[in-house]
């Protein structure tokens, strides 16, 4: 009940801050929606030409795209501007600030900088996925809907995971600017590639090492019935994995911190 | 003489200040490997039941590839506008202004310097992506069909330079340009075909696509290293010309409209 009443105060601040830059505040919209468009335009073009990519049509692109969209879009309202502070604070001190805090750190710096600009994403990101759904011809039932969307919450909760765990590195690094390049490459390779095309190493590096390749991938296997159960089971302990090692390096960052000189 | 000597100079300053950031030169290399990968796993799949895609062999779209992911590391100018925004708005753009050289002409050679800097290292790193994934790669062989691309290469930067400074500057003006300089990075990664060749486009897409400029950027001196739209290419140069002279006019007419609302405070 605090941290809801916490929330919903974080909420009311960020909004009226945001609020002072209104052209400002549709900017992730505008960003993030002319990303995902393109990448429309460009399986539009690539399936112009060919008749599928491996075992997926046009129609499981379209609805793969919408679903790395879905999971981005939440990410964009509720904690990406937040999470992205985190290697600025530890490094500069700011930290301190969250510390004295009767709330836990972690859960006021994702939940400070929501995003209600990008809401207009969530609806886009849906519209994407009906349309994809469409042009399958997926004969949807309540057991693969309910199946996509417990994907779908687990691949957000995994998406989430990376980037604290990314940003954490800067409890014990002077920069993890690498890394954060390195996140930038690996999820812009997997927005434009589903995890479908990975195979040997490239399938070990993108589902268990930076696992982005499973992200949007295993939420469509499972809406189009592609999905084994070792592979749903392979899902569940990729996140449970991340969930345990974002937790211990979070914690023994916050052991590590030295205010400012960290 | 003594003008030119100045430009040098900025130039020779950037490429000595690229030396402080050798860890930024290597990871820039490793990352070349992205989109390298992504043609191969996507391509790679698609090929496995055809041999040809928009009159692409599989070796040839690698080639396309290599080529156009090498282009469009070299063309670092997005900083640029990044830098003139960020400097009108808090007031050290008259920085800039004091010195006694153009600005573009600053920027200009500023990216010459990064750029002559980078292009070993890229072409290093294509070279060895070349190897590591056994690329059969494919090369035009016509010195015109070569200097013509090589020339439109220049030009296609040249342009990417005057038109971050072309953004840069309309920050006199609307003051708050992030939002729509990253929508820009959008899009222009789509029409300059470095995710995918416009040949895959239907074809009046294209015929739209080859009156704007970033066809001639990326796409078109691409195809051209590797053999094919030979006969765009002097089309390519003058049309890409008249840009750069269009584009330069509207550096012109904007500065001398808005610089006046610059006060050296920010905004």
């Amino acid at each position: 009940m605090k941290y809801y009443r916490v929330w919903k105060a974080l909420l009311k601040i960020r909004f009226q801050n945001l609020m002072m830059f209104r052209l400002g505040f549709w900017g992730p919209f505008f960003v993030d929606g002319s990303l995902f468009l393109v990448q429309l335009a460009v399986f539009d073009a690539i399936y112009a030409n060919v008749d599928r990519i491996g075992s997926w049509g046009r129609g499981e692109m379209i609805l793969y795209i919408g679903t790395f969209s879905l999971i981005n879009a939440v990410n964009m309202v509720v904690y990406f501007f937040g999470v992205n502070g985190i290697t600025s604070k530890i490094k500069s001190g700011e930290m301190d600030l969250y510390l004295t805090k009767p709330v836990s750190p972690l859960f006021r710096l994702t939940f400070e900088r929501m995003n209600p600009g990008s809401l207009p994403l969530l609806v886009f990101s849906i519209c994407i996925i009906g349309y994809g759904v469409r042009a399958a011809g997926i004969s949807v039932s309540a057991g693969r809907v309910l199946g996509y969307l417990f994907f779908l919450g687990i691949m957000i909760l995994l998406y989430y995971e990376m980037e604290v765990l990314i940003r954490s590195v800067a409890f014990y690094l002077v920069s993890n600017a690498r890394m954060e390049q390195l996140e930038e490459a690996g999820l812009e390779l997997c927005m434009n590639l589903p995890g479908i095309a990975f195979y040997g190493i490239y399938k070990f590096v993108f589902y268990c090492i930076l696992p982005y390749g499973i992200m949007a991938t295993l939420p469509v296997q499972s809406l189009i019935g592609e999905m084994s159960w070792g592979t749903a089971a392979f899902g569940i302990a990729v996140v449970c994995a991340f969930s345990g090692l974002t937790a211990l390096v979070w914690r023994n960052g916050m052991r590590h911190y030295n205010s400012a000189s960290s | 003489m003594r003008e030119m000597r100045k430009y040098r100079e900025i130039m020779h300053v950037y490429i000595k200040s690229q030396l402080a950031w050798r860890a930024d030169v290597v990871f820039n290399m490793l990352f070349t490997v992205a989109k390298i990968l992504f043609a191969w796993l996507l391509w790679g799949m698609v090929f496995r039941e055809r041999n040809t895609v928009a009159d692409f062999t599989f070796h040839g779209m690698l080639s396309y590839y290599i080529v156009s992911s090498f282009l469009s590391q070299l063309e670092m100018s997005g900083g640029i506008s990044g830098e003139i925004s960020a400097r009108i708005r808090n007031g050290t753009f008259s920085n800039y202004m004091v010195m006694p050289v153009s600005i573009e002409g600053y920027f200009a050679a500023m990216e010459v310097g990064v750029v002559l800097f980078y292009l070993c290292f890229d072409l290093l790193a294509a070279m060895v992506w070349i190897f590591v994934f056994r690329i059969q790669f494919l090369f035009a062989r016509s010195a015109v069909v070569l200097g013509c691309a090589l020339l439109m290469t220049v030009l296609g930067l040249f342009f990417m330079v005057q038109l971050n400074y072309f953004l840069g500057i309309l920050t006199l003006k609307y003051e708050e340009i992030s939002t729509f300089l990253m929508i820009k990075d959008n899009l222009v990664s789509l029409v300059t075909g470095t995710i995918v060749p416009l040949a895959l486009f239907p074809e009046g897409v294209v015929g739209v696509m080859r009156l704007l400029p970033f066809y001639y950027v990326t796409y078109l001196p691409s195809m051209l290293f590797t053999g094919r739209c030979a006969e765009e290419a002097v089309r390519g140069l003058v049309v890409l010309g008249l840009w750069c002279v269009l584009m330069q006019w509207a550096i012109v007419v904007t500065w001398r409209k808005y610089r006046v609302k610059y006060d050296g405070v920010g905004v």
